[in-house]
């Protein structure tokens, strides 16, 4: 047997001997460890929702613009024609790929939306109907009538607050007028189709959903689009499918922004949350990190005399270092295994559908004017969990230097002396 | 012919402390032969256990030099010297310290295995001196299920199993009453005569010091007297 492994031995039955502190220091490990997984799980599963939401009310995982639309939202920074073919194309090779779920191409433009009863400033977007239905939901929102389909030419679906406002009710007729691309004013009769409601204030009383053909009539801008709204087949293929489109538009002029450039406020929503997580994470690995260094510790204190024989036996002071790292390694690595099993379990058991915390909210979930599902699905993202166990698995053979090297200086002759 | 296994040359060791320096050891000088059976006796604070720790190199001297065998000690490195009480040193603690989490077997082949000896001869030679020093059927025991005399024996056997140079025991009979006390040193006697065992105790014990071959007298760390007792006695003289 080599000497490594004669410690290796030492050390375990070291740890078993100790079997009450190596099973506390082992528990506040793996507790640690299942807390970090499922507090990370949830936070992700979280964040998805957070994102998933977010970007469908807005531009999509990923938004084909023309440069300047973002910042000035007017109808001169348009894609033409021939960019929208072209964006259209580079979409569908993507789909083809399994980098997106859905699309949807959109024409917006700020106007004016006037009734015998009222006139109310509103943003108008004219989609595809059975594109934009399943991208941002808002087929499921409808709450009157029912939503746009291919053939409706001039239906509209507003809001119930902007309904309301312009006193209009399921077929009622109303005008939009806006400045179209040809710089004059024009006009629009539209008729409502169906209402919606999201519980967002800003679209329930501003937005006006109409065909895409018919608005780019209206506006003079016929095959034009200010925005391709794209959904990836997950979050984390965002940066793929919008470096694969760069490529693809290449020199056609388009911009490709990811949400976290096209919906700002939503990235920093999660940054910031996902700083909260950080320091919560922090303390739970400083706690964790204290355990070990303690249990560690006191293991060398309370066996000097042990170590001090073993050196007088003719064991050197760096493999009784050794000896005691081995052992704070072995506390590790079993904690380790034991602490993803139970975050896996834990999470996987209790939350697989879901931690329902609406009973926490009297109303609506409402964080910057979104509205987010109560139920907060876990997600398991293996790089987070490699990340977790990573970090326990430092923070243990971190824990474990000291009092190895404490162990390795002891005075042999003083050690074995040692009444403790 | 005789063979020199330790000699030291004006041993001081000297602790810092205040008001004043506590000097443990003051200008020792020694020299014991392969075979010898040596009591280092003297009252508590004289310095014994300092000595047998220096000779040990479980401590560094503050001034003078070390033999053990041909190697001069002093300046060695902390690796060294632990490769140097593999090799040539064997100790017997007065609380026995054996290691816990081993049996009585383990405990005293642990020193071969440092060595990387085989476990068949380990075995071996482990239940050849158990047998030698009636410790037979006693090999799976863990120390704590062993009696206190049993567990000096096996201490004895750990420090004896891999034939060093020199054992070095401190009081070892101070935790063993009468009789225990007795069957030990009997042990260790046997040893001596028959496997020429070096051995250098301290003690306080007048039955040891009746039985080495040796007596070497400590006062305020330094030797009083050095006297032959018995029929192995190496190199005893008065001072």
């Amino acid at each position: 047997m080599s000497r490594f492994l004669l410690l290796v031995r030492l050390a375990l039955r070291g740890l078993r001997r100790e079997t009450r502190r190596s099973l506390l220091t082992a528990s506040a490990m793996a507790l640690g460890l299942a807390l970090l997984i499922f507090s990370r799980s949830i936070a992700e599963g979280a964040h998805e929702d957070w994102i998933d939401l977010g970007v469908r009310y807005a531009f999509g995982h990923v938004a084909v613009q023309a440069p300047g639309f973002l910042a000035s939202g007017s109808l001169d920074q348009r894609l033409a024609p021939d960019q929208v073919r072209a964006a259209e194309a580079a979409v569908a090779e993507l789909r083809e790929r399994g980098l997106i779920a859905e699309s949807s191409t959109r024409l917006t433009v700020s106007g004016l939306a006037s009734s015998a009863e009222s006139a109310v400033p509103v943003q108008v977007m004219g989609v595809v109907p059975e594109a934009e239905g399943p991208l941002s939901r808002m087929a499921d929102k409808s709450v009157r009538g029912s939503y746009l389909v291919e053939n409706d030419r001039l239906g509209a679906y507003v809001g119930t607050a902007l309904a309301e406002r312009l006193g209009l009710d399921e077929g009622s007729r109303f005008v939009l007028t806006a400045q179209g691309a040809d710089g004059q004013i024009q006009g629009q009769l539209v008729r409502v189709k169906g209402m919606f409601r999201t519980g967002l204030t800003e679209l329930d009383e501003g937005l006006v959903y109409m065909p895409l053909g018919t608005a780019g009539d209206w506006l003079t801008a016929p095959g034009a689009a200010t925005t391709i709204a794209v959904m990836t087949t997950g979050s984390e293929q965002v940066a793929a499918t919008a470096m694969a489109l760069e490529d693809l538009l290449g020199d056609t002029g388009a911009l490709v922004l990811p949400w976290q450039e096209s919906t700002p406020e939503l990235y920093a929503m999660v940054r910031l949350d996902d700083y909260g997580d950080y320091i919560f994470h922090g303390l739970l690995f400083a706690i964790v990190a204290l355990a070990i260094l303690n249990a560690v510790l006191m293991s060398v204190l309370h066996r000097k005399r042990e170590f001090g024989v073993l050196q007088a036996l003719g064991l050197s002071p760096g493999e009784t270092g050794t000896l005691v790292f081995v052992e704070g390694v072995f506390l590790t690595t079993l904690s380790g295994i034991v602490g993803m099993a139970a975050g896996f379990a834990l999470t996987w058991l209790f939350f697989r559908d879901g931690l329902d915390l609406s009973f926490l909210f009297d109303q609506e979930l409402t964080i910057s004017g979104l509205v987010f599902d109560p139920v907060m699905v876990p997600k398991f993202t293996l790089s987070h969990v490699a990340q977790s166990v990573g970090f326990i698995a430092v923070i243990g053979v971190a824990a474990s230097i000291y009092p190895a090297i404490h162990a390795s200086h002891l005075d042999p002759a003083e050690a074995v002396k040692w009444e403790g | 012919m005789n063979r020199t296994v330790v000699r030291t040359e004006d041993l001081w060791k000297v602790y810092p402390q205040e008001p004043k320096p506590v000097e443990a050891v003051r200008g020792v000088s020694l020299e014991i032969q392969a075979g010898e059976f040596v009591a280092m006796a003297g009252p508590s604070g004289s310095g014994k256990t300092t000595v047998l720790n220096l000779l040990g190199g479980l401590t560094r001297p503050t001034r003078g030099r070390i033999w053990i065998g041909e190697d001069e000690i002093t300046a060695l490195s902390d690796r060294e010297l632990a490769r140097l009480r593999l090799e040539s040193i064997g100790f017997v603690f007065q609380a026995f310290n054996l290691l816990p989490v081993l049996t009585a077997l383990e405990n005293a082949e642990f020193t071969l295995l440092l060595r990387g000896v085989p476990a068949e001869e380990r075995h071996r030679r482990v239940r050849e001196l158990f047998a030698l020093i009636g410790l037979d059927g006693l090999e799976d025991r863990k120390p704590g299920k062993l009696s206190g005399g049993q567990q000096q024996r096996v201490a004895v056997a750990r420090a004896v199993i891999g034939e060093p140079a020199l054992v070095l025991a401190d009081e070892p009979t101070a935790n063993l009453d009468t009789a225990t006390g007795a069957a030990l040193l009997e042990v260790m006697e046997r040893l001596n005569h028959e496997n020429g065992v070096t051995f250098l105790f301290s003690t306080h014990d007048p039955r040891v010091m009746e039985r080495a071959h040796r007596l070497i007298h400590l006062v305020d760390g330094s030797v009083e007297s050095d006297v032959a007792q018995g029929v192995r006695g190496g190199v005893g003289h008065d001072r």
